[in-house]
């Protein structure tokens, strides 16, 4: 006991100082500790809210970019796609122009063609009373006899058509004509009823409905040549001439 | 020479023999901060908490020296 | 601005560390020899202030006196509680970024709450308190002798003899013959073994309350443990098991003194070396010890806050692990 005492221990201020420390201890867990702790959790979740807050924001960017992304894709695609129809579009136009330009060309071309056909077939029917004319007046020079003036032309008539008395010659020992489209050349062009006779022929002689067409050809010189299908029967003075010079050398 | 003289250097004498025991504190101290520096040099990632062990480890060691000090107090005051 | 008051810090360095202290040696040396210092008298009781007992009580708890040691008591509960009302003041400001000393007594608390929270485990709730309180009142308790005029300031009495009583001739004094004695107004209370032991013996006592709260009844067989006689096989080893737990009361009651006699020790010794440093060698090199009390003083704060910890702690988990560690 005495010993305590030297060491200045007694139960009076161990009481006192075990009920101060309580009392603070009370006082600290109340009033002090509570708010600091409140504080704490506060600004952790301020902080955890904040964070949350970033990566939310964060991903609505991803987000957004990923959109625009895809935006600016799609509208790059309809860009081309417009583009390439427009250049379709466009060929098809310049297809369609340049066809008909041609097509213009062509008829303009063909039409030009058969004016300076008719027109040569013009400038050969009127020489052909001319040629007759010389013709006969040759032969008269020739032959000092006069043939009576109708039975002239007529001969001329039939040299220069190959239609004699109302038939073609050359289609009087034809046979086995094909049924095909004709073509029939003269030195000069024929008039409309010699014309009518060798349609009217060849069909007697063919029997079916052909397509006739006429053509001028000065250089074989007279007479006819039909063509009908694969096969030619040449009834022309040039013709006859070459048999001749064939037979003989 | 009178009792009262003989108690003091007893006294005296006891009191410097009792701080001998803080040579084991000392030593104490000495271990724990060997252990703690090599543990530190190998690995300096966990150097916090190792010196908060070590200062743990250091307040137990000098505790020892402490108790000795205590005891030459209360042979010196207390002990009539 | 910058530059020149860069350079001035430079060759200031003299000025702000060196001159200070020089003065400080040369009045040092003034005071030493006008006024040579007094031994102090080193006493382990705390010295009572007033004649009469504040309460007089029956015999087993005897008279109280206000002694130095309770005023430091009670001037850490003024500092305990102006932090309470800074703390309160700051909560209800709303502001959630604390400034000033609450933003310190802020991160400590946090500090002591992680380290309760690797530890106790869902315990931390509970044990939280003590470790923190623990920590502040011991801490402010210890940095009190950091205060000039404590252990220092004081009635001067007269004494008829002794080895301490030295003439004073201290600067609050007028030079008179014959051996005297300080007895300081505010002496540090962790150096009174009241204190600590109070403090000690509050640790162990709610170690157990705790303990109980956690485990229930059976947390005694801890101390009492009659079962092991039953139960483990050679019963000689049961036996010593049982006078094993036997050993945990004493272990308890080693810690109370463990406990208050450590935190004593330091401080006790501290200021006793504080003064007799001062006595031999009045300045500069108490400077340097204040500084080492400082530490000693956090230091035994946390050390005392977390053996209280560690033992809570240890309280809460069962103790059958413990056995097979033992065994192991």
């Amino acid at each position: 006991m005495e010993a305590l005492q030297n060491l200045g221990i007694s139960l009076g201020y161990l009481i006192v100082q075990i009920i101060n420390f309580a009392v603070m201890f009370w006082v600290l867990k109340k009033w002090a500790y509570p708010p600091i702790m409140d504080m704490l959790e506060k600004r952790r979740q301020i902080i955890a809210k904040g964070l949350e807050d970033a990566r939310i924001a964060a991903e609505a960017r991803a987000n957004a970019e990923k959109e625009a992304e895809k935006i600016l894709a799609e509208a790059r695609a309809k860009a081309s796609q417009i583009v390439r129809e427009a250049s379709e579009r466009a060929e098809a136009v310049a297809r369609e122009i340049k066809a008909e330009a041609e097509a213009e060309a062509a008829k303009i071309r063909e039409e030009g063609v058969e004016a300076a056909k008719a027109e040569r077939e013009r400038i050969l029917r009127e020489l052909r009373s001319q040629v007759a004319m010389l013709a006969i007046a040759a032969a008269q020079k020739l032959i000092g006899e006069a043939l009576d003036e109708k039975r002239q032309h007529q001969l001329l008539n039939e040299f220069f058509s190959g239609v004699k008395d109302g038939k073609v010659t050359i289609l009087d020992d034809a046979e086995d004509l094909p049924a095909d489209e004709a073509e029939v050349i003269s030195a000069l062009p024929l008039t409309d009823e010699e014309k009518e006779v060798i349609i009217k022929d060849l069909l007697a002689k063919v029997g079916k409905e052909v397509k006739v067409t006429f053509k001028v050809d000065p250089s074989i010189m007279g007479g006819l040549v039909i063509r009908i299908g694969d096969k030619v029967l040449d009834g022309s003075v040039s013709g006859q001439l070459q048999e001749l010079r064939e037979s003989l050398v | 020479m009178d009792a009262q003289s003989i108690i003091t250097a007893a006294k005296l004498i006891g009191a410097g023999l009792a701080m001998i025991g803080a040579l084991g504190g000392g030593i104490g101290i000495g271990l724990s901060a060997n252990g703690a520096v090599q543990g530190i040099a190998r690995n300096p990632d966990v150097a916090g908490p190792i010196q908060t062990n070590m200062i743990l480890g250091i307040a137990f060691a000098e505790a020892v020296a402490i108790y000795c000090l205590v005891v030459a107090l209360l042979i010196l005051f207390v002990v009539k | 601005m910058a530059d020149p008051k860069q350079d001035a810090g430079k060759k200031s360095k003299f000025k702000e560390i060196g001159l200070p202290l020089l003065i400080a040696a040369v009045l040092g040396a003034i005071g030493w020899y006008f006024f040579p210092p007094i031994m102090p008298h080193v006493q382990l009781p705390a010295e009572k202030l007033t004649h009469h007992p504040l309460i007089s009580l029956p015999m087993p708890i005897g008279d109280i006196y206000l002694t130095n040691t309770l005023v430091a008591t009670f001037l850490v509960d003024l500092v305990l509680l102006a932090l309470v009302f800074a703390v309160q003041k700051a909560a209800k400001s709303g502001d959630l970024i604390p400034r000033g000393i609450v933003g310190v007594f802020e991160a400590t608390l946090e500090a002591i709450y992680n380290l309760t929270e690797t530890t106790a485990g869902k315990w931390t709730k509970v044990i939280f308190p003590y470790f923190a309180t623990f920590f502040f009142v011991v801490l402010i308790a210890n940095w009190t002798e950091l205060l000039p005029g404590v252990d220092s300031i004081g009635f001067l009495h007269k004494v008829e003899e002794g080895v301490h009583g030295y003439a004073a001739q201290g600067p609050f004094l007028i030079k008179q013959p014959g051996p005297y004695h300080v007895t300081p107004w505010v002496r540090v209370a962790s150096t009174d073994l009241n204190f600590t032991i109070a403090l000690a013996l509050v640790s162990v006592f709610m170690t157990q309350v705790i303990g109980v709260r956690a485990l229930g009844l059976p947390y005694f067989t801890k101390f009492f443990n009659i079962k092991a006689i039953f139960t483990v096989k050679p019963w000689w080893m049961g036996l010593i098991d049982f006078f094993v737990s036997i050993l945990e009361i004493i272990s308890e009651t080693a810690k109370i003194i463990s406990f208050s006699f450590r935190l004593f020790g330091n401080l006790f010794a501290g200021s006793v070396m504080l003064f007799v440093i001062g006595y031999l060698v009045p300045v500069l090199l108490q400077s340097a010890v204040l500084l080492l009390e400082a530490f000693v003083g956090i230091v035994q704060a946390l050390v005392f806050g977390m053996l209280t910890l560690m033992f809570m702690a240890l309280a809460t988990h069962p103790h059958g692990g413990e056995h097979e560690e033992a065994h192991a």
